[in-house]
């Protein structure tokens, strides 16, 4: 077995063709079009990003059936692994099992969070201390960018990972409605994690947010990281139609949609949310793509991209366009961000605490409330920005009210532990963490959501105080959780359970310190994005508060590596977990563990509810039973 | 819906009424054992300006009102963790219940009626902070990558500029800061007076450039900042907005005096410039 038979071998390859190819078909055309100098680096790398990825999925062979199709050959789905191949190479392939996709989804979220939890690794340690110790400025401001993005692209591909493994076992159906979009939806996400990853080397510094007209200057790594989130964005919409239509159509007979799985709701209301918010994202990165480019006014109100060695062009453009296009998506992905952990812990406490989920209806409405709503508040990014006074007031309401179904959440939850009898293995333990968590990140909001709290606030640590708590409990915390929970049946066996309550117990007392150390510096009056800071601000200084943070992300990284071990560990020494390790009600643990490669050999029909704990004799689905030759 | 008929469990029922009782009086601590360690972990700066002083107060409201939910939400879970754990060997399952509507409305309704409090409180209080006074001093604040200019008139007149880059204000006096950038988006905030406004670039440093040579000055759309310092003393004025390499080093210093020491100062700094600007 040759490297070159694995796709992502492939793959790559094609992505650093693909590049070239870009750049020479700028150079052509600026050979052509009679340019004294033929080689323009913002133009090049534009084309070479996107040529790049196009590059990349072709090698690797996501492109494969629509080219054969093209051809005259509708090529049938393929079920299982290459033949001829060792299976463990089905994962570096556009494999359309929805399983496989999970898994490959999974792995490249837990790699690209190692990524940005790597780089917060490095400036948490120069900012242990006051003053520049090893980071040059510039430097620290490319490293900041690169942990917002790379954390960002780690959640939208992990949900890709839940919503993509879960859904369709959790509706009974053998796949998603389309599959081979499914494989080709996850394996655009590679090319932009490299073209990411080529950003830092080319660096751009204006923080994760991108504001121009500093975002128009400076160097090429903008064009890199423009056209990776665009890629992120594209996989992100084709997954999310993909769930909605699986979900609407291929529920088993029985199951209406108030008898789906609620974490089948929290995907429905997220996918609802990437379906229509992505493009504006999307646009926004274009434009500021163009802007450099090309000089197009959009943005900066000097276009004097003179920095660039462009002529000038014209004049009047608008930064706050550029804020309003940004955070029209980018408060809604907040919310996708968070409402499929939520959906996460709603799923497993009636597990852990064997009684129903309280409320099932209010809870799937509130996370349709949430992400309506949720499109209404993105100015509350924007109370200092200089935009129409007026629309600080509407924004602040709308923002206030987005609180109420949260806060319908948080007691539902606790109707559904109350009366129970909880057991508190890992899984459990990561849901309890992210409650905690997120009623922490939750409760910041408020203080955020009226302006004059605001003033004080914005820009400073305790708003990433705030959103790391929410982040780290609408979705570290859950994903940790689903990880454990259905490890089982991924690979048959049950991960370690010391290793996992260690894991949960170095990591959410730090993560509790680390929230507490951000908001504390944050209304003393420290601003983020900063590569140092005046060790006398604030009562007894902030040093103090530092060092407290930069501990706490040591133990987090280090924590994170134990359940990592642990994973690798136990898929080959791992106790045999058998169909249904947790006693659960829901589809896919009536099955065997790991699940095979149909996974329901025989339609399933919905005969219950599917949290009814509790209930003596009552039964959630039946399976049909097996025709006699089947296998 | 508190079926047990099905359920033989020697634990009291999830719905007796003692539970209640005891995670009530439980909250009640809990919130002011809170409230105490909050205003503790979250010590805002020196209050320096009459703004600060209605943002404090309204920052102080939240903090009570962060402590009761957060009190409310991690007794009943702390609670429920040790009271309805399971027991070693009950393999049984939980109290059968799938809900309760009134429960479910009350829990809608109690936090929109907050919703509503709040609301009118953040709309009284953002007027109350960017309420324009009479006879305020108007300074514009230049940011550019990486410092500010500040110049003594509702213009950038270069003739009224500050010359040793000191913002310094009379104590007691409302003032009006209108912001320009030369470049990109930078923010004024000095902590101890609270408010903070992102300063826009909004038409072509060039346009600016030639302007000012001729003595002209061309529209250009400033945003606004107010405040009144009430403390006399020295603060930082630090950008607040992401401006690039040297952002982290944005810093200049805010002095706060009194009237007298105010005008000397402003005498021995513009000296015929002012004049001539009173004559116009």
């Amino acid at each position: 077995m040759s490297l070159m038979s694995l796709g992502l071998v492939r793959g790559v390859i094609g992505q650093v063709i693909g590049t070239i190819v870009g750049f020479l078909l700028l150079m052509l055309g600026r050979l052509i079009g009679g340019y004294e100098e033929v080689w323009f680096a913002e133009g090049a790398w534009s084309l070479g990003a996107i040529f790049g990825v196009i590059g990349f999925l072709y090698g690797v062979g996501a492109l494969d059936a629509w080219t054969k199709w093209m051809g005259g050959v509708f090529p049938p789905i393929h079920h299982g692994p290459i033949e001829g191949e060792p299976t463990w190479t089905r994962y570096f392939y556009p494999d359309i099992n929805h399983k496989v996709i999970g898994v490959q989804y999974g792995v490249l979220s837990l790699i690209t969070l190692m990524i940005g939890g790597g780089m917060a690794v490095i400036f948490r340690s120069e900012l242990a201390r006051s003053g520049l110790q090893f980071l040059d400025p510039g430097l620290y401001n490319t490293v900041i960018s690169m942990h917002g993005w790379a954390t960002l692209a780690a959640v939208l591909i992990g949900i890709g990972a839940m919503a993509n493994y879960l859904v369709p076992l959790m509706i009974g159906a053998d796949d998603m409605a389309f599959p081979r979009l499914n494989a080709f939806a996850f394996w655009i996400n590679v090319p932009a994690v490299i073209l990411l990853m080529g950003s830092l080397f080319a660096q751009w510094d204006s923080g994760w947010t991108m504001y121009p007209p500093l975002s128009l200057k400076g160097d090429v790594g903008y064009q890199l990281a423009a056209y990776a989130i665009y890629a992120i964005g594209l996989s992100s919409i084709l997954g999310s139609l993909n769930i909605i239509v699986t979900m609407l159509t291929m529920r088993p007979p029985g199951m209406s949609l108030f008898r789906m799985p609620i974490f089948c709701w929290a995907m429905l209301a997220t996918s609802i949310l990437q379906l229509t918010a992505t493009q504006v994202i999307g646009q926004a990165m274009l434009m500021i793509s163009l802007e450099r480019s090309m000089g197009m006014g959009f943005f900066n109100p000097n276009s004097g991209l003179s920095d660039l060695g462009l002529p000038t062009g014209i004049p009047g453009g608008d930064p706050i366009l550029f804020e309003h296009l940004f955070w029209f998506y980018s408060h809604p992905a907040v919310y996708i961000f968070v409402l499929p952990g939520l959906g996460i812990i709603s799923e497993l406490l009636p597990v852990f605490a064997r009684k129903p989920l309280f409320g099932y209806k209010w809870i799937a409405m509130s996370s349709v409330a949430i992400a309506l709503v949720g499109f209404l508040v993105w100015g509350h990014h924007m109370f200092t920005s200089g935009f129409a006074p007026y629309l600080r007031t509407t924004f602040m309401l709308s923002t206030m009210l987005v609180g109420v179904p949260t806060g319908v959440k948080f007691f539902s939850w606790l109707g559904t532990l109350w009366g129970g009898k909880l057991s508190f293995e890992t899984p459990m333990l990561f849901v309890l963490g992210a409650i905690s968590v997120f009623l922490l990140g939750g409760l910041s909001g408020p203080i955020l959501a009226t302006v004059a709290t605001d003033m004080p606030l914005h820009d400073s640590y305790f708003v990433v105080g705030h959103f790391h708590a929410t982040l780290f409990g609408g979705f570290i915390f859950p994903f940790f959780a689903a990880i454990y929970f259905w490890y089982p049946k991924i690979t048959g066996r049950m991960y370690n359970e010391g290793l996992g309550k260690l894991h949960f117990a170095i990591m959410t007392p730090a993560f509790w310190l680390m929230s507490i150390g951000q908001m504390t510096v944050g209304v003393m009056g420290m601003r983020r994005r900063i590569a140092d800071y005046d060790p006398a601000l604030g009562f007894g200084g902030v040093e103090t508060g530092h060092q407290v943070i930069t501990v706490a992300a040591f133990l987090i990284a280090f924590s994170i590596l134990v359940m990592v071990y642990n994973l690798f560990n136990s898929a080959d020494v791992g106790e045999l977990a058998g169909n249904n390790p947790w006693r659960s009600r829901s589809p896919e643990f009536q099955i065997p563990s790991p699940i095979p490669e149909h996974s329901f050999p025989t339609p399933i029909t919905v005969v219950g509810e599917p949290y009814d704990y509790g209930l003596a004799g009552s039964t959630y689905i039946q399976m049909a039973p097996a025709l006699a030759g089947d296998d | 819906m508190f079926d047990l008929s099905h359920n033989p469990s020697p634990t009291t029922s999830s719905s007796d009424p003692r539970h209640f009782i005891i995670v009530g009086v439980l909250i009640v601590i809990t919130t002011v054992v809170l409230k105490i360690l909050l205003d503790w972990a979250l010590p805002l700066p020196l209050q320096a300006s009459v703004q600060a002083i209605t943002i404090d107060w309204l920052f102080g409201l939240h903090i009570w009102l962060i402590s009761f939910l957060f009190a409310l939400v991690t007794v009943f879970m702390c609670y429920a963790l040790v009271v309805f754990r399971r027991r070693e060997g009950d393999d049984g399952d939980g109290e059968h219940f799938e809900g309760n509507t009134a429960l479910e409305i009350g829990w809608t309704t109690a936090p929109l009626i907050f919703v509503v409090i709040f609301s009118y409180l953040g709309l009284t209080t953002l007027w109350d902070v960017t309420a324009t006074q009479d006879n305020e001093l108007v300074v514009v604040a230049e940011g550019f990558q990486w410092g500010w200019n500040f110049y003594y008139d509702d213009i950038p007149n270069p003739e009224m500029v500050a010359i040793e880059g000191v913002l310094v204000l009379p104590v007691d006096q409302p003032v009006l800061v209108r912001l320009r950038s030369k470049d990109v988006l930078h923010a004024f905030w000095v902590p101890e007076f609270r408010v903070k406004q992102d300063v826009v670039p909004s038409i072509p440093y060039s346009t600016m450039e030639e302007a000012s040579h001729d003595g002209e000055y061309p529209e250009e759309k400033m945003t606004e900042i107010r405040f009144t310092p009430n403390l006399v003393g020295d603060y930082k004025l630090r950008c607040a907005e992401l401006c690039g390499l040297t952002h982290w080093n944005m810093v200049k210093d805010v002095r706060v005096v009194e009237q007298a020491e105010y005008d000397e100062w402003y005498e021995s700094n513009f000296g015929e410039a002012a004049t001539a600007l009173a004559d116009q």
